[in-house]
């Protein structure tokens, strides 16, 4: 009993934690959903050439990503040399691996994958709550497992948070944007050494 | 079928060991090449293939060089059975994403310059005579190898020079590299190859 007591005044403590943390200025809600524009289109292909730091090892790779059609994308990486490393698909909440080299084949790995590359290119999610914090506009979606924060500046992305009992687990950072295309993302891990690098491919 | 598909017929066994001497003769006396070469990266699901442009290096016995340098700088260098990758300025000695790929296919490269990459025994091997010359179907019998690549195709010219190779991964996506602007028995410093 006194053990859900303590539990429970914790949680009361912690609600609403990350918001007060980064002195989040709460604001009505206007905006129904949340638009991600920079993988947005069936026309794109999205090329990007990419850099992955994992725990000191670093490689390398093109992520390639296109949407096929509402709530649809197919994401391949490849080594520069053309090699597949793998290959997945976003279908509305399902995800499939179309294929992935045996080495990585790891469930650890492709969750972690999976779930950096759902949120890069979701869109349309509902907004639970607003903000405003300095110059950006944030805006915050629920799901079961995570919070998702979108920091707009202007109207351009230029940051996702996800967080995970209310401490950023990753972020995600969009820069350069030219014509709904992030020409730099970062995704970096709070809590494991994973760095994600993207710089677009203009050819 | 495929003897039926474009113009492409498939070789006696007198023209496929012609042609295996030829490409053996054309190899022994080449020492070394430079080659400018366009990659395209086809993957079903996109509108375009993805082309990258660069230069190749290969200088006997077996220093070979791929820098690419449109739309990026990025560099591997097969030495002393030893990756160096220069990616932008970052340079490292292995690269776990691709390495032994890598080396299968650069070995198929390297041996196809000696003349002696028509191993039965790790190839079915199949000939045919096309327009711009001869076309040769590897197909890997080693099933980890297979796994990724379904097939090598390589286009020889009639001098018996390598025009194309591609590459055909089990799923049908595939990259192509094509040659151009070959240049035979220059003088090539071995610092080329340094990383």
């Amino acid at each position: 009993m006194r053990f859900l007591i303590i539990s429970f005044c914790f949680v009361l403590v912690s609600c609403g934690s990350y918001s007060k943390k980064y002195e989040l200025q709460s604001e009505p809600v206007v905006t129904k959903s949340i638009e991600n524009k920079y993988f947005d289109s069936k026309v794109t292909d999205y090329v990007y050439k990419s850099n992955i730091t994992v725990y000191g090892n670093n490689f390398g790779g093109l992520l390639i990503v296109k949407k096929l059609a509402e709530n649809n994308h197919r994401m391949a990486f490849t080594t520069e040399f053309g090699n597949k490393i793998f290959d997945f698909s976003f279908v509305d909440d399902d995800f499939k691996i179309n294929f992935i080299l045996e080495d990585l084949n790891k469930k650890m790995l492709i969750n972690i994958l999976q779930e950096d590359f759902s949120t890069l290119i979701k869109s349309n999610l509902p907004v639970t709550a607003a903000f405003k914090k300095d110059n950006f506009n944030v805006l915050k979606s629920e799901s079961t497992k995570t919070d998702l924060y979108y920091y707009f500046l202007n109207s351009d992305l230029s940051k996702i948070e996800k967080v995970k009992h209310q401490k950023a687990k990753t972020i995600f950072l969009f820069s350069e944007i030219k014509n709904n295309i992030a020409q730099q993302i970062e995704i970096v891990h709070q809590s494991i050494k994973l760095h994600i690098k993207l710089n677009a491919l203009n050819q | 079928m495929s003897s039926l598909v474009g113009a492409q017929q498939k070789m006696t066994n007198t023209e496929a060991e012609t042609l295996k001497a030829l490409v053996k003769n054309r190899a022994s006396k080449t020492k070394t090449i430079v080659s400018d070469f366009t990659q395209y990266k086809h993957l079903d699901f996109l509108s375009n293939d993805i082309v990258t442009q660069g230069k190749l290096h290969f200088k006997s016995p077996d220093f070979v060089k791929w820098a690419y340098v449109k739309p990026f700088q990025y560099s591997v260098i097969f030495k002393n059975k030893t990756l160096f990758i220069n990616n932008e300025g970052s340079k490292s000695e292995v690269d776990v994403g691709s390495s032994k790929m890598f080396t299968e296919l650069n070995n198929l490269i390297v041996k196809s310059v000696k003349g002696d990459m028509f191993d039965d025994v790790q190839f079915a091997i199949t000939y045919f005579n096309i327009e711009e010359g001869s076309l040769v179907q590897f197909e890997p019998k080693d099933p980890k190898l297979n796994e990724f690549i379904k097939s090598f195709h390589i286009v020889f010219s009639e001098k018996g020079d390598v025009e194309t190779i591609k590459m055909i991964e089990p799923s049908g996506d595939y990259t192509k590299i094509e040659f151009t602007n070959r240049v035979l028995n220059s003088t090539i410093s071995n610092a080329i190859f340094n990383n």
